[in-house]
């Protein structure tokens, strides 16, 4: 066995010298305690000279305005029903429904996979667990919290015979108008009534279109008067010149100020009538005349859609707003599933969703419902009903699908936990396991993303309608998973001592990286159908980004591959050849390795970069989450609204990022990153 | 077993008695040049199996290009370089097959950082001797023990002293059971306390017998453990011969100057 190990002439012996300590441990010192208590911390920290107290000032004043500019525009005016309604768009596109259970497979199968990882590389102490289930608890108690303790605004409904002008807008009242409602629901008609022209300006809730006319015409008149009375101050002031006082002058006698809205729109000023039909039997619930001061209540009788009727029974010019307590506008989608079209309502407020069989007008036409178009919260919110209004929602949509992905975290974290406090020789077995189950990853995203046939539990999908959250991520996946092995190989290549694999692999680099991406993406299109004219189809668009995609990349890795490489002190490759290794397995086994973890650094901002980078494929047609932000804020009910869109993918853009930068950090830290150097 | 072990280790015996007559290295006036600089010229010696030469000279004078190029790590341009019988030309097979013949440690160690003192030991011969994986670490094993440091096999090199590293590095290179073993300058980046650990080793070595090339600064080693002394400058072999009559009788003025200034 041990052949020609050369005969020993004896031991040698233990050398004497140990490095370990081999006298007397001289006592522990702690080092001296050199700033006491927050006010010493903050005095030298921040306030330490002129210059520090200045930037300390300057900074928190930008940092506090910006913080209290978004927060009052979250609270107050953004809608976020553009993100609430469409949370499928941003997450999948517009993939068809039976993939919607695959693709939560496999989100639970990731929640695994990390959950295992995180137990195979690191401890997550009981305090973070704690934490965490704390977090998911409260996005349960919260809304239900919110909602006991908060009451829904009602919804403002205009009725009546005349039409309403306001600027552009000329509206009238809906005689008919179809909404959903849950069993056992009350539901609470009265008239609004307004005490000023001010109350009816600050009107903020769900509007109806007259409604909200009514309230921009009476805000309108406000401003009007404010003007007008800023100009009469500044004319009765002292010290204005000749000119400005002509100027001023004139300007006041431009402007003029319309009549008060409330009285020459007689708002509420007689009773409507109103009554209310179940739309499965016709059936009268409630009916009446509500005039001031009156309210008129009752209970639905089940989960459906109810008819609403309300017109002014005497013939003037008024027009009376009810509000509706119980009532609340509708998100409508429809989709194709098992080859039918299916209509979903959802109500804004509590995603209360009815499914098909909408109202009918006589004439067979869909009845006009209380949908979210028409009807959006108007009007600046205060806190409360911020949080009735728009959190509660949101928390409720999300809620469900995190607490199912932290437990199977949780589930593979404590699992692998277990087995690695078992024994010694299993914390190997969990490290390979967590490698093994990512590599698995791989072929189970391809099943069940992609699919096979034309039916069955995984028929294929139709790539044209991945989008959102879910192309952006594939197409970063796909970019860094295929790129990886190319770039190595272009960084070996770049070091070829033979010239033609040098040169091709120069060139290629040099190509891909000399070209904006965005010019890669659109030659991608046109040139991959002449190389691979299998993909020359609509259908097959995200694969031809992903080779853009993929051959970008590569260059870039094949740059920091080559860097590390570089890097290295010469006599590793040659104690490799000393000892008598073949040229590729000391790249194999020494080289490679060595300059990997060296990068790692680099490799992730790459993959930060090309996550960021997959946005440009919304110019080149591909619906990514840019794609959806960009489509949503041109749709009808959330137009005006991309601040709150662009808003939402940025807070998703960064929470990705932020993750892969604070996971590279981690592994840097960790042994597995660390270049062992002598 | 141990029986098996010890009838193949007499055979092994046998046959290096049966190539005792022969030299193992032979050099013929070699040369070699990095650019325009003459490295090295006219380099003849040969070496005896189980001798052990120790190079000395000054920095630049090409001791350490001539022991690289014994196992190719430098290509020399003129000249004959015959090792166990194989000359070094440019077939790419004679060079694997005398790389494989010839353990070499460096001054910096060179252990391969990402992987543990036993897997720097067991990769070459697992590999290129197809060992399987519990035997070369059975080895791997046997052979720290040999150098002193079975309990650090599992630490990265990193985590040891650099007479701990070098150590390694020598295991590393007796796994592959060469004939020849190099030593460019193995001690001269440990500390002074480190250095005797590191020569212990290298003395017990060439008691067993092995063929070795040893570079070094330290005096004491070549007086004690030599049998021939090679003198170099600029790119020369000025003078050799034995410790004795190196250290006490040298003729050759730049040896005499050379030793004044380091004895």
């Amino acid at each position: 066995m041990a052949e020609s190990l050369p005969p020993m002439s004896g031991h040698v012996t233990k050398p004497t010298v140990h490095n370990e300590a081999y006298f007397d441990e001289p006592e522990r010192r702690r080092p001296p305690i050199t700033v006491v208590g927050p006010v010493a911390w903050v005095r030298s920290n921040l306030f330490g000279s002129t210059l520090d107290t200045m930037l300390t000032v300057v900074g928190s004043l930008f940092l506090l305005f910006t913080a209290l500019t978004l927060l009052q525009w979250s609270v107050g005016a953004a809608n976020w029903y553009a993100i609430i309604f469409n949370m499928r768009l941003f997450l999948v596109g517009r993939v068809e429904t039976f993939l919607d259970l695959r693709l939560s497979l496999l989100a639970l199968y990731i929640a695994l996979v990390v959950g295992v990882n995180l137990a195979a590389w690191s401890i997550v102490r009981a305090r973070v667990w704690q934490l965490w289930l704390a977090g998911l608890v409260s996005l349960f108690v919260i809304p239900w919290l919110i909602e006991a303790s908060i009451a829904l605004p009602p919804t403002y409904l205009g009725a009546g015979q005349r039409e309403i002008v306001s600027g552009s807008v000329t509206t009238r009242p809906l005689e008919r108008v179809a909404f959903i409602g849950r069993s056992g629901e009350e539901v609470v008609f009265t008239l609004a009534e307004f005490a000023s022209e001010e109350e009816l300006a600050r009107l903020s809730s769900f509007t109806d279109v007259v409604t909200n006319t009514l309230r921009n015409a009476a805000r309108n008149r406000l401003l009007e008067q404010e003007r007008r009375a800023t100009i009469e101050e500044r004319l009765a002031g002292q010290r204005l010149t000749e000119r400005q006082r002509a100027e001023l002058e004139a300007e006041w006698a431009e402007s003029e100020l319309p009549p008060p809205i409330r009285e020459t729109h007689q708002v509420s000023a007689a009773p409507v009538a109103v009554s209310v039909r179940a739309s499965w039997n016709d059936e009268v619930l409630a009916s009446g005349l509500i005039g001031s001061g009156d309210a008129l209540r009752f209970t639905l009788p089940q989960d459906g859609w109810y008819m609403l009727e309300k017109h002014i029974p005497v013939q003037d010019e008024s027009i009376g707003l009810l509000a509706v307590a119980g009532v609340y506008p509708i998100f409508d989608r429809s989709f194709i599933r098992d080859g039918e079209r299916i209509n979903q309502y959802v109500r804004a407020t509590d995603r209360l969703l009815i499914e098909g069989g909408r109202p009918r007008e006589a004439d067979g036409g869909d009845m006009l419902m209380l949908g979210i178009i028409d009807h959006q919260y108007k009007g600046l919110r205060g806190i409360d009903e911020y949080l009735r209004v728009m959190v509660a929602p949101f928390l409720q949509q999300i809620n469900r699908s995190l607490a199912a992905f932290s437990a199977f975290i949780a589930l593979g974290y404590f699992g692998a936990a277990w087995l690695k406090q078992r024994e010694e020789r299993f914390v190997q077995t969990v490290r390979r396991a967590a490698v093994w189950l990512w590599l698995a990853l791989i072929p189970l995203a391809f099943i069940l993303i992609i699919g096979v046939g034309e039916s069955g539990p995984i028929q294929a999908s139709d790539p044209q309608l991945w989008g959102g959250l879910l192309l952006t991520l594939l197409l970063t996946t796909v970019g860094i998973v295929v790129a990886f092995p190319i770039g190595i190989a272009m960084a070996l290549g770049r070091r070829s001592s033979l010239p033609a694999i040098r040169i091709a692999s120069t060139l290629y680099i040099e190509l891909v990286r000399g070209v904006p991406l965005i010019t890669l993406l659109f030659m991608s299109t046109l040139m991959v159908p002449f190389v691979v004219p299998s993909l020359s189809g609509p259908d097959s668009a995200p694969y031809r980004i992903m080779i853009a995609l993929i051959l970008f990349s590569a260059a870039y890795l094949a740059e920091i591959v080559r860097g590390g490489l570089q890097g290295l002190p010469p006599g590793q490759e040659e104690a490799g050849k000393a000892v008598g290794l073949p040229a590729w397995r000391i790249t194999l086994h020494i080289t490679l390795p060595q300059a990997l973890r060296a990068v790692i650094p680099a490799l992730v901002g790459q993959f930060i970069s090309l996550y960021k980078d997959t946005s440009l494929v919304a110019i080149a047609g591909l619906i990514d989450l840019t794609g959806v932000a960009t489509g949503i804020a041109g749709q009808t009910e959330f137009q005006a609204l991309r601040r709150e869109t662009y808003f939402y993918i940025f807070i998703i853009y960064f929470i990705f990022s932020f993750v892969m930068s604070l996971v590279s950090r981690r592994v840097e830290a960790s042994g597995a990153g660390a270049v062992r150097r002598e | 077993m141990l029986e098996g072990i010890s009838a193949k280790a007499d055979s092994a015996v046998e046959d290096t008695l049966r190539e005792d007559t022969e030299p193992i290295i032979i050099c013929r006036e070699v040369n070699k040049w990095f650019g325009d600089f003459h490295v090295l010229r006219d380099v003849s010696v040969e070496v005896a199996p189980r001798e052990v030469v120790v190079v000395i000279g000054p920095s630049g004078s090409g001791k350490s290009t001539f022991i690289r190029c014994i196992n190719r790590l430098e290509e020399h341009q003129e000249g004959q370089i015959i090792v166990d019988g194989m000359e070094l030309g440019h077939d790419i097979r004679n060079i694997s097959a005398i790389r494989q013949e010839i353990g070499m440690v460096f001054q910096q160690f060179n252990l391969f950082p990402h992987l543990t003192a036993l897997q720097n030991i067991t990769l070459a011969p697992s590999i290129v001797r197809h060992r399987p994986r519990a035997e070369a670490k059975e080895i791997a094993m046997q052979l720290l023990e040999r150098v002193g440091i079975p309990e650090q096999a599992n630490k990265y090199p990193g985590q040891l002293s650099g007479g701990q590293q070098q150590r390694v590095a020598i295991a590393r290179a007796l796994a592959m059971e060469p004939k020849i073993m190099l030593f460019d300058e193995p001690t001269s980046a440990l500390d002074p306390e480190m250095i005797k650990e590191v020569l212990d080793v290298m003395k017990e070595l060439a008691r067993s017998g092995m063929t070795m090339l040893v570079v070094t600064h330290e005096m004491g080693f070549a007086r004690e453990v030599a049998d021939r002394v090679l003198f170099f400058d600029h790119g020369r072999i000025v003078e050799q011969g034995t410790p004795e009559y190196f250290f006490e009788q040298a003729q050759h003025p730049r040896t005499k100057l050379f030793l004044s200034q380091i004895l």
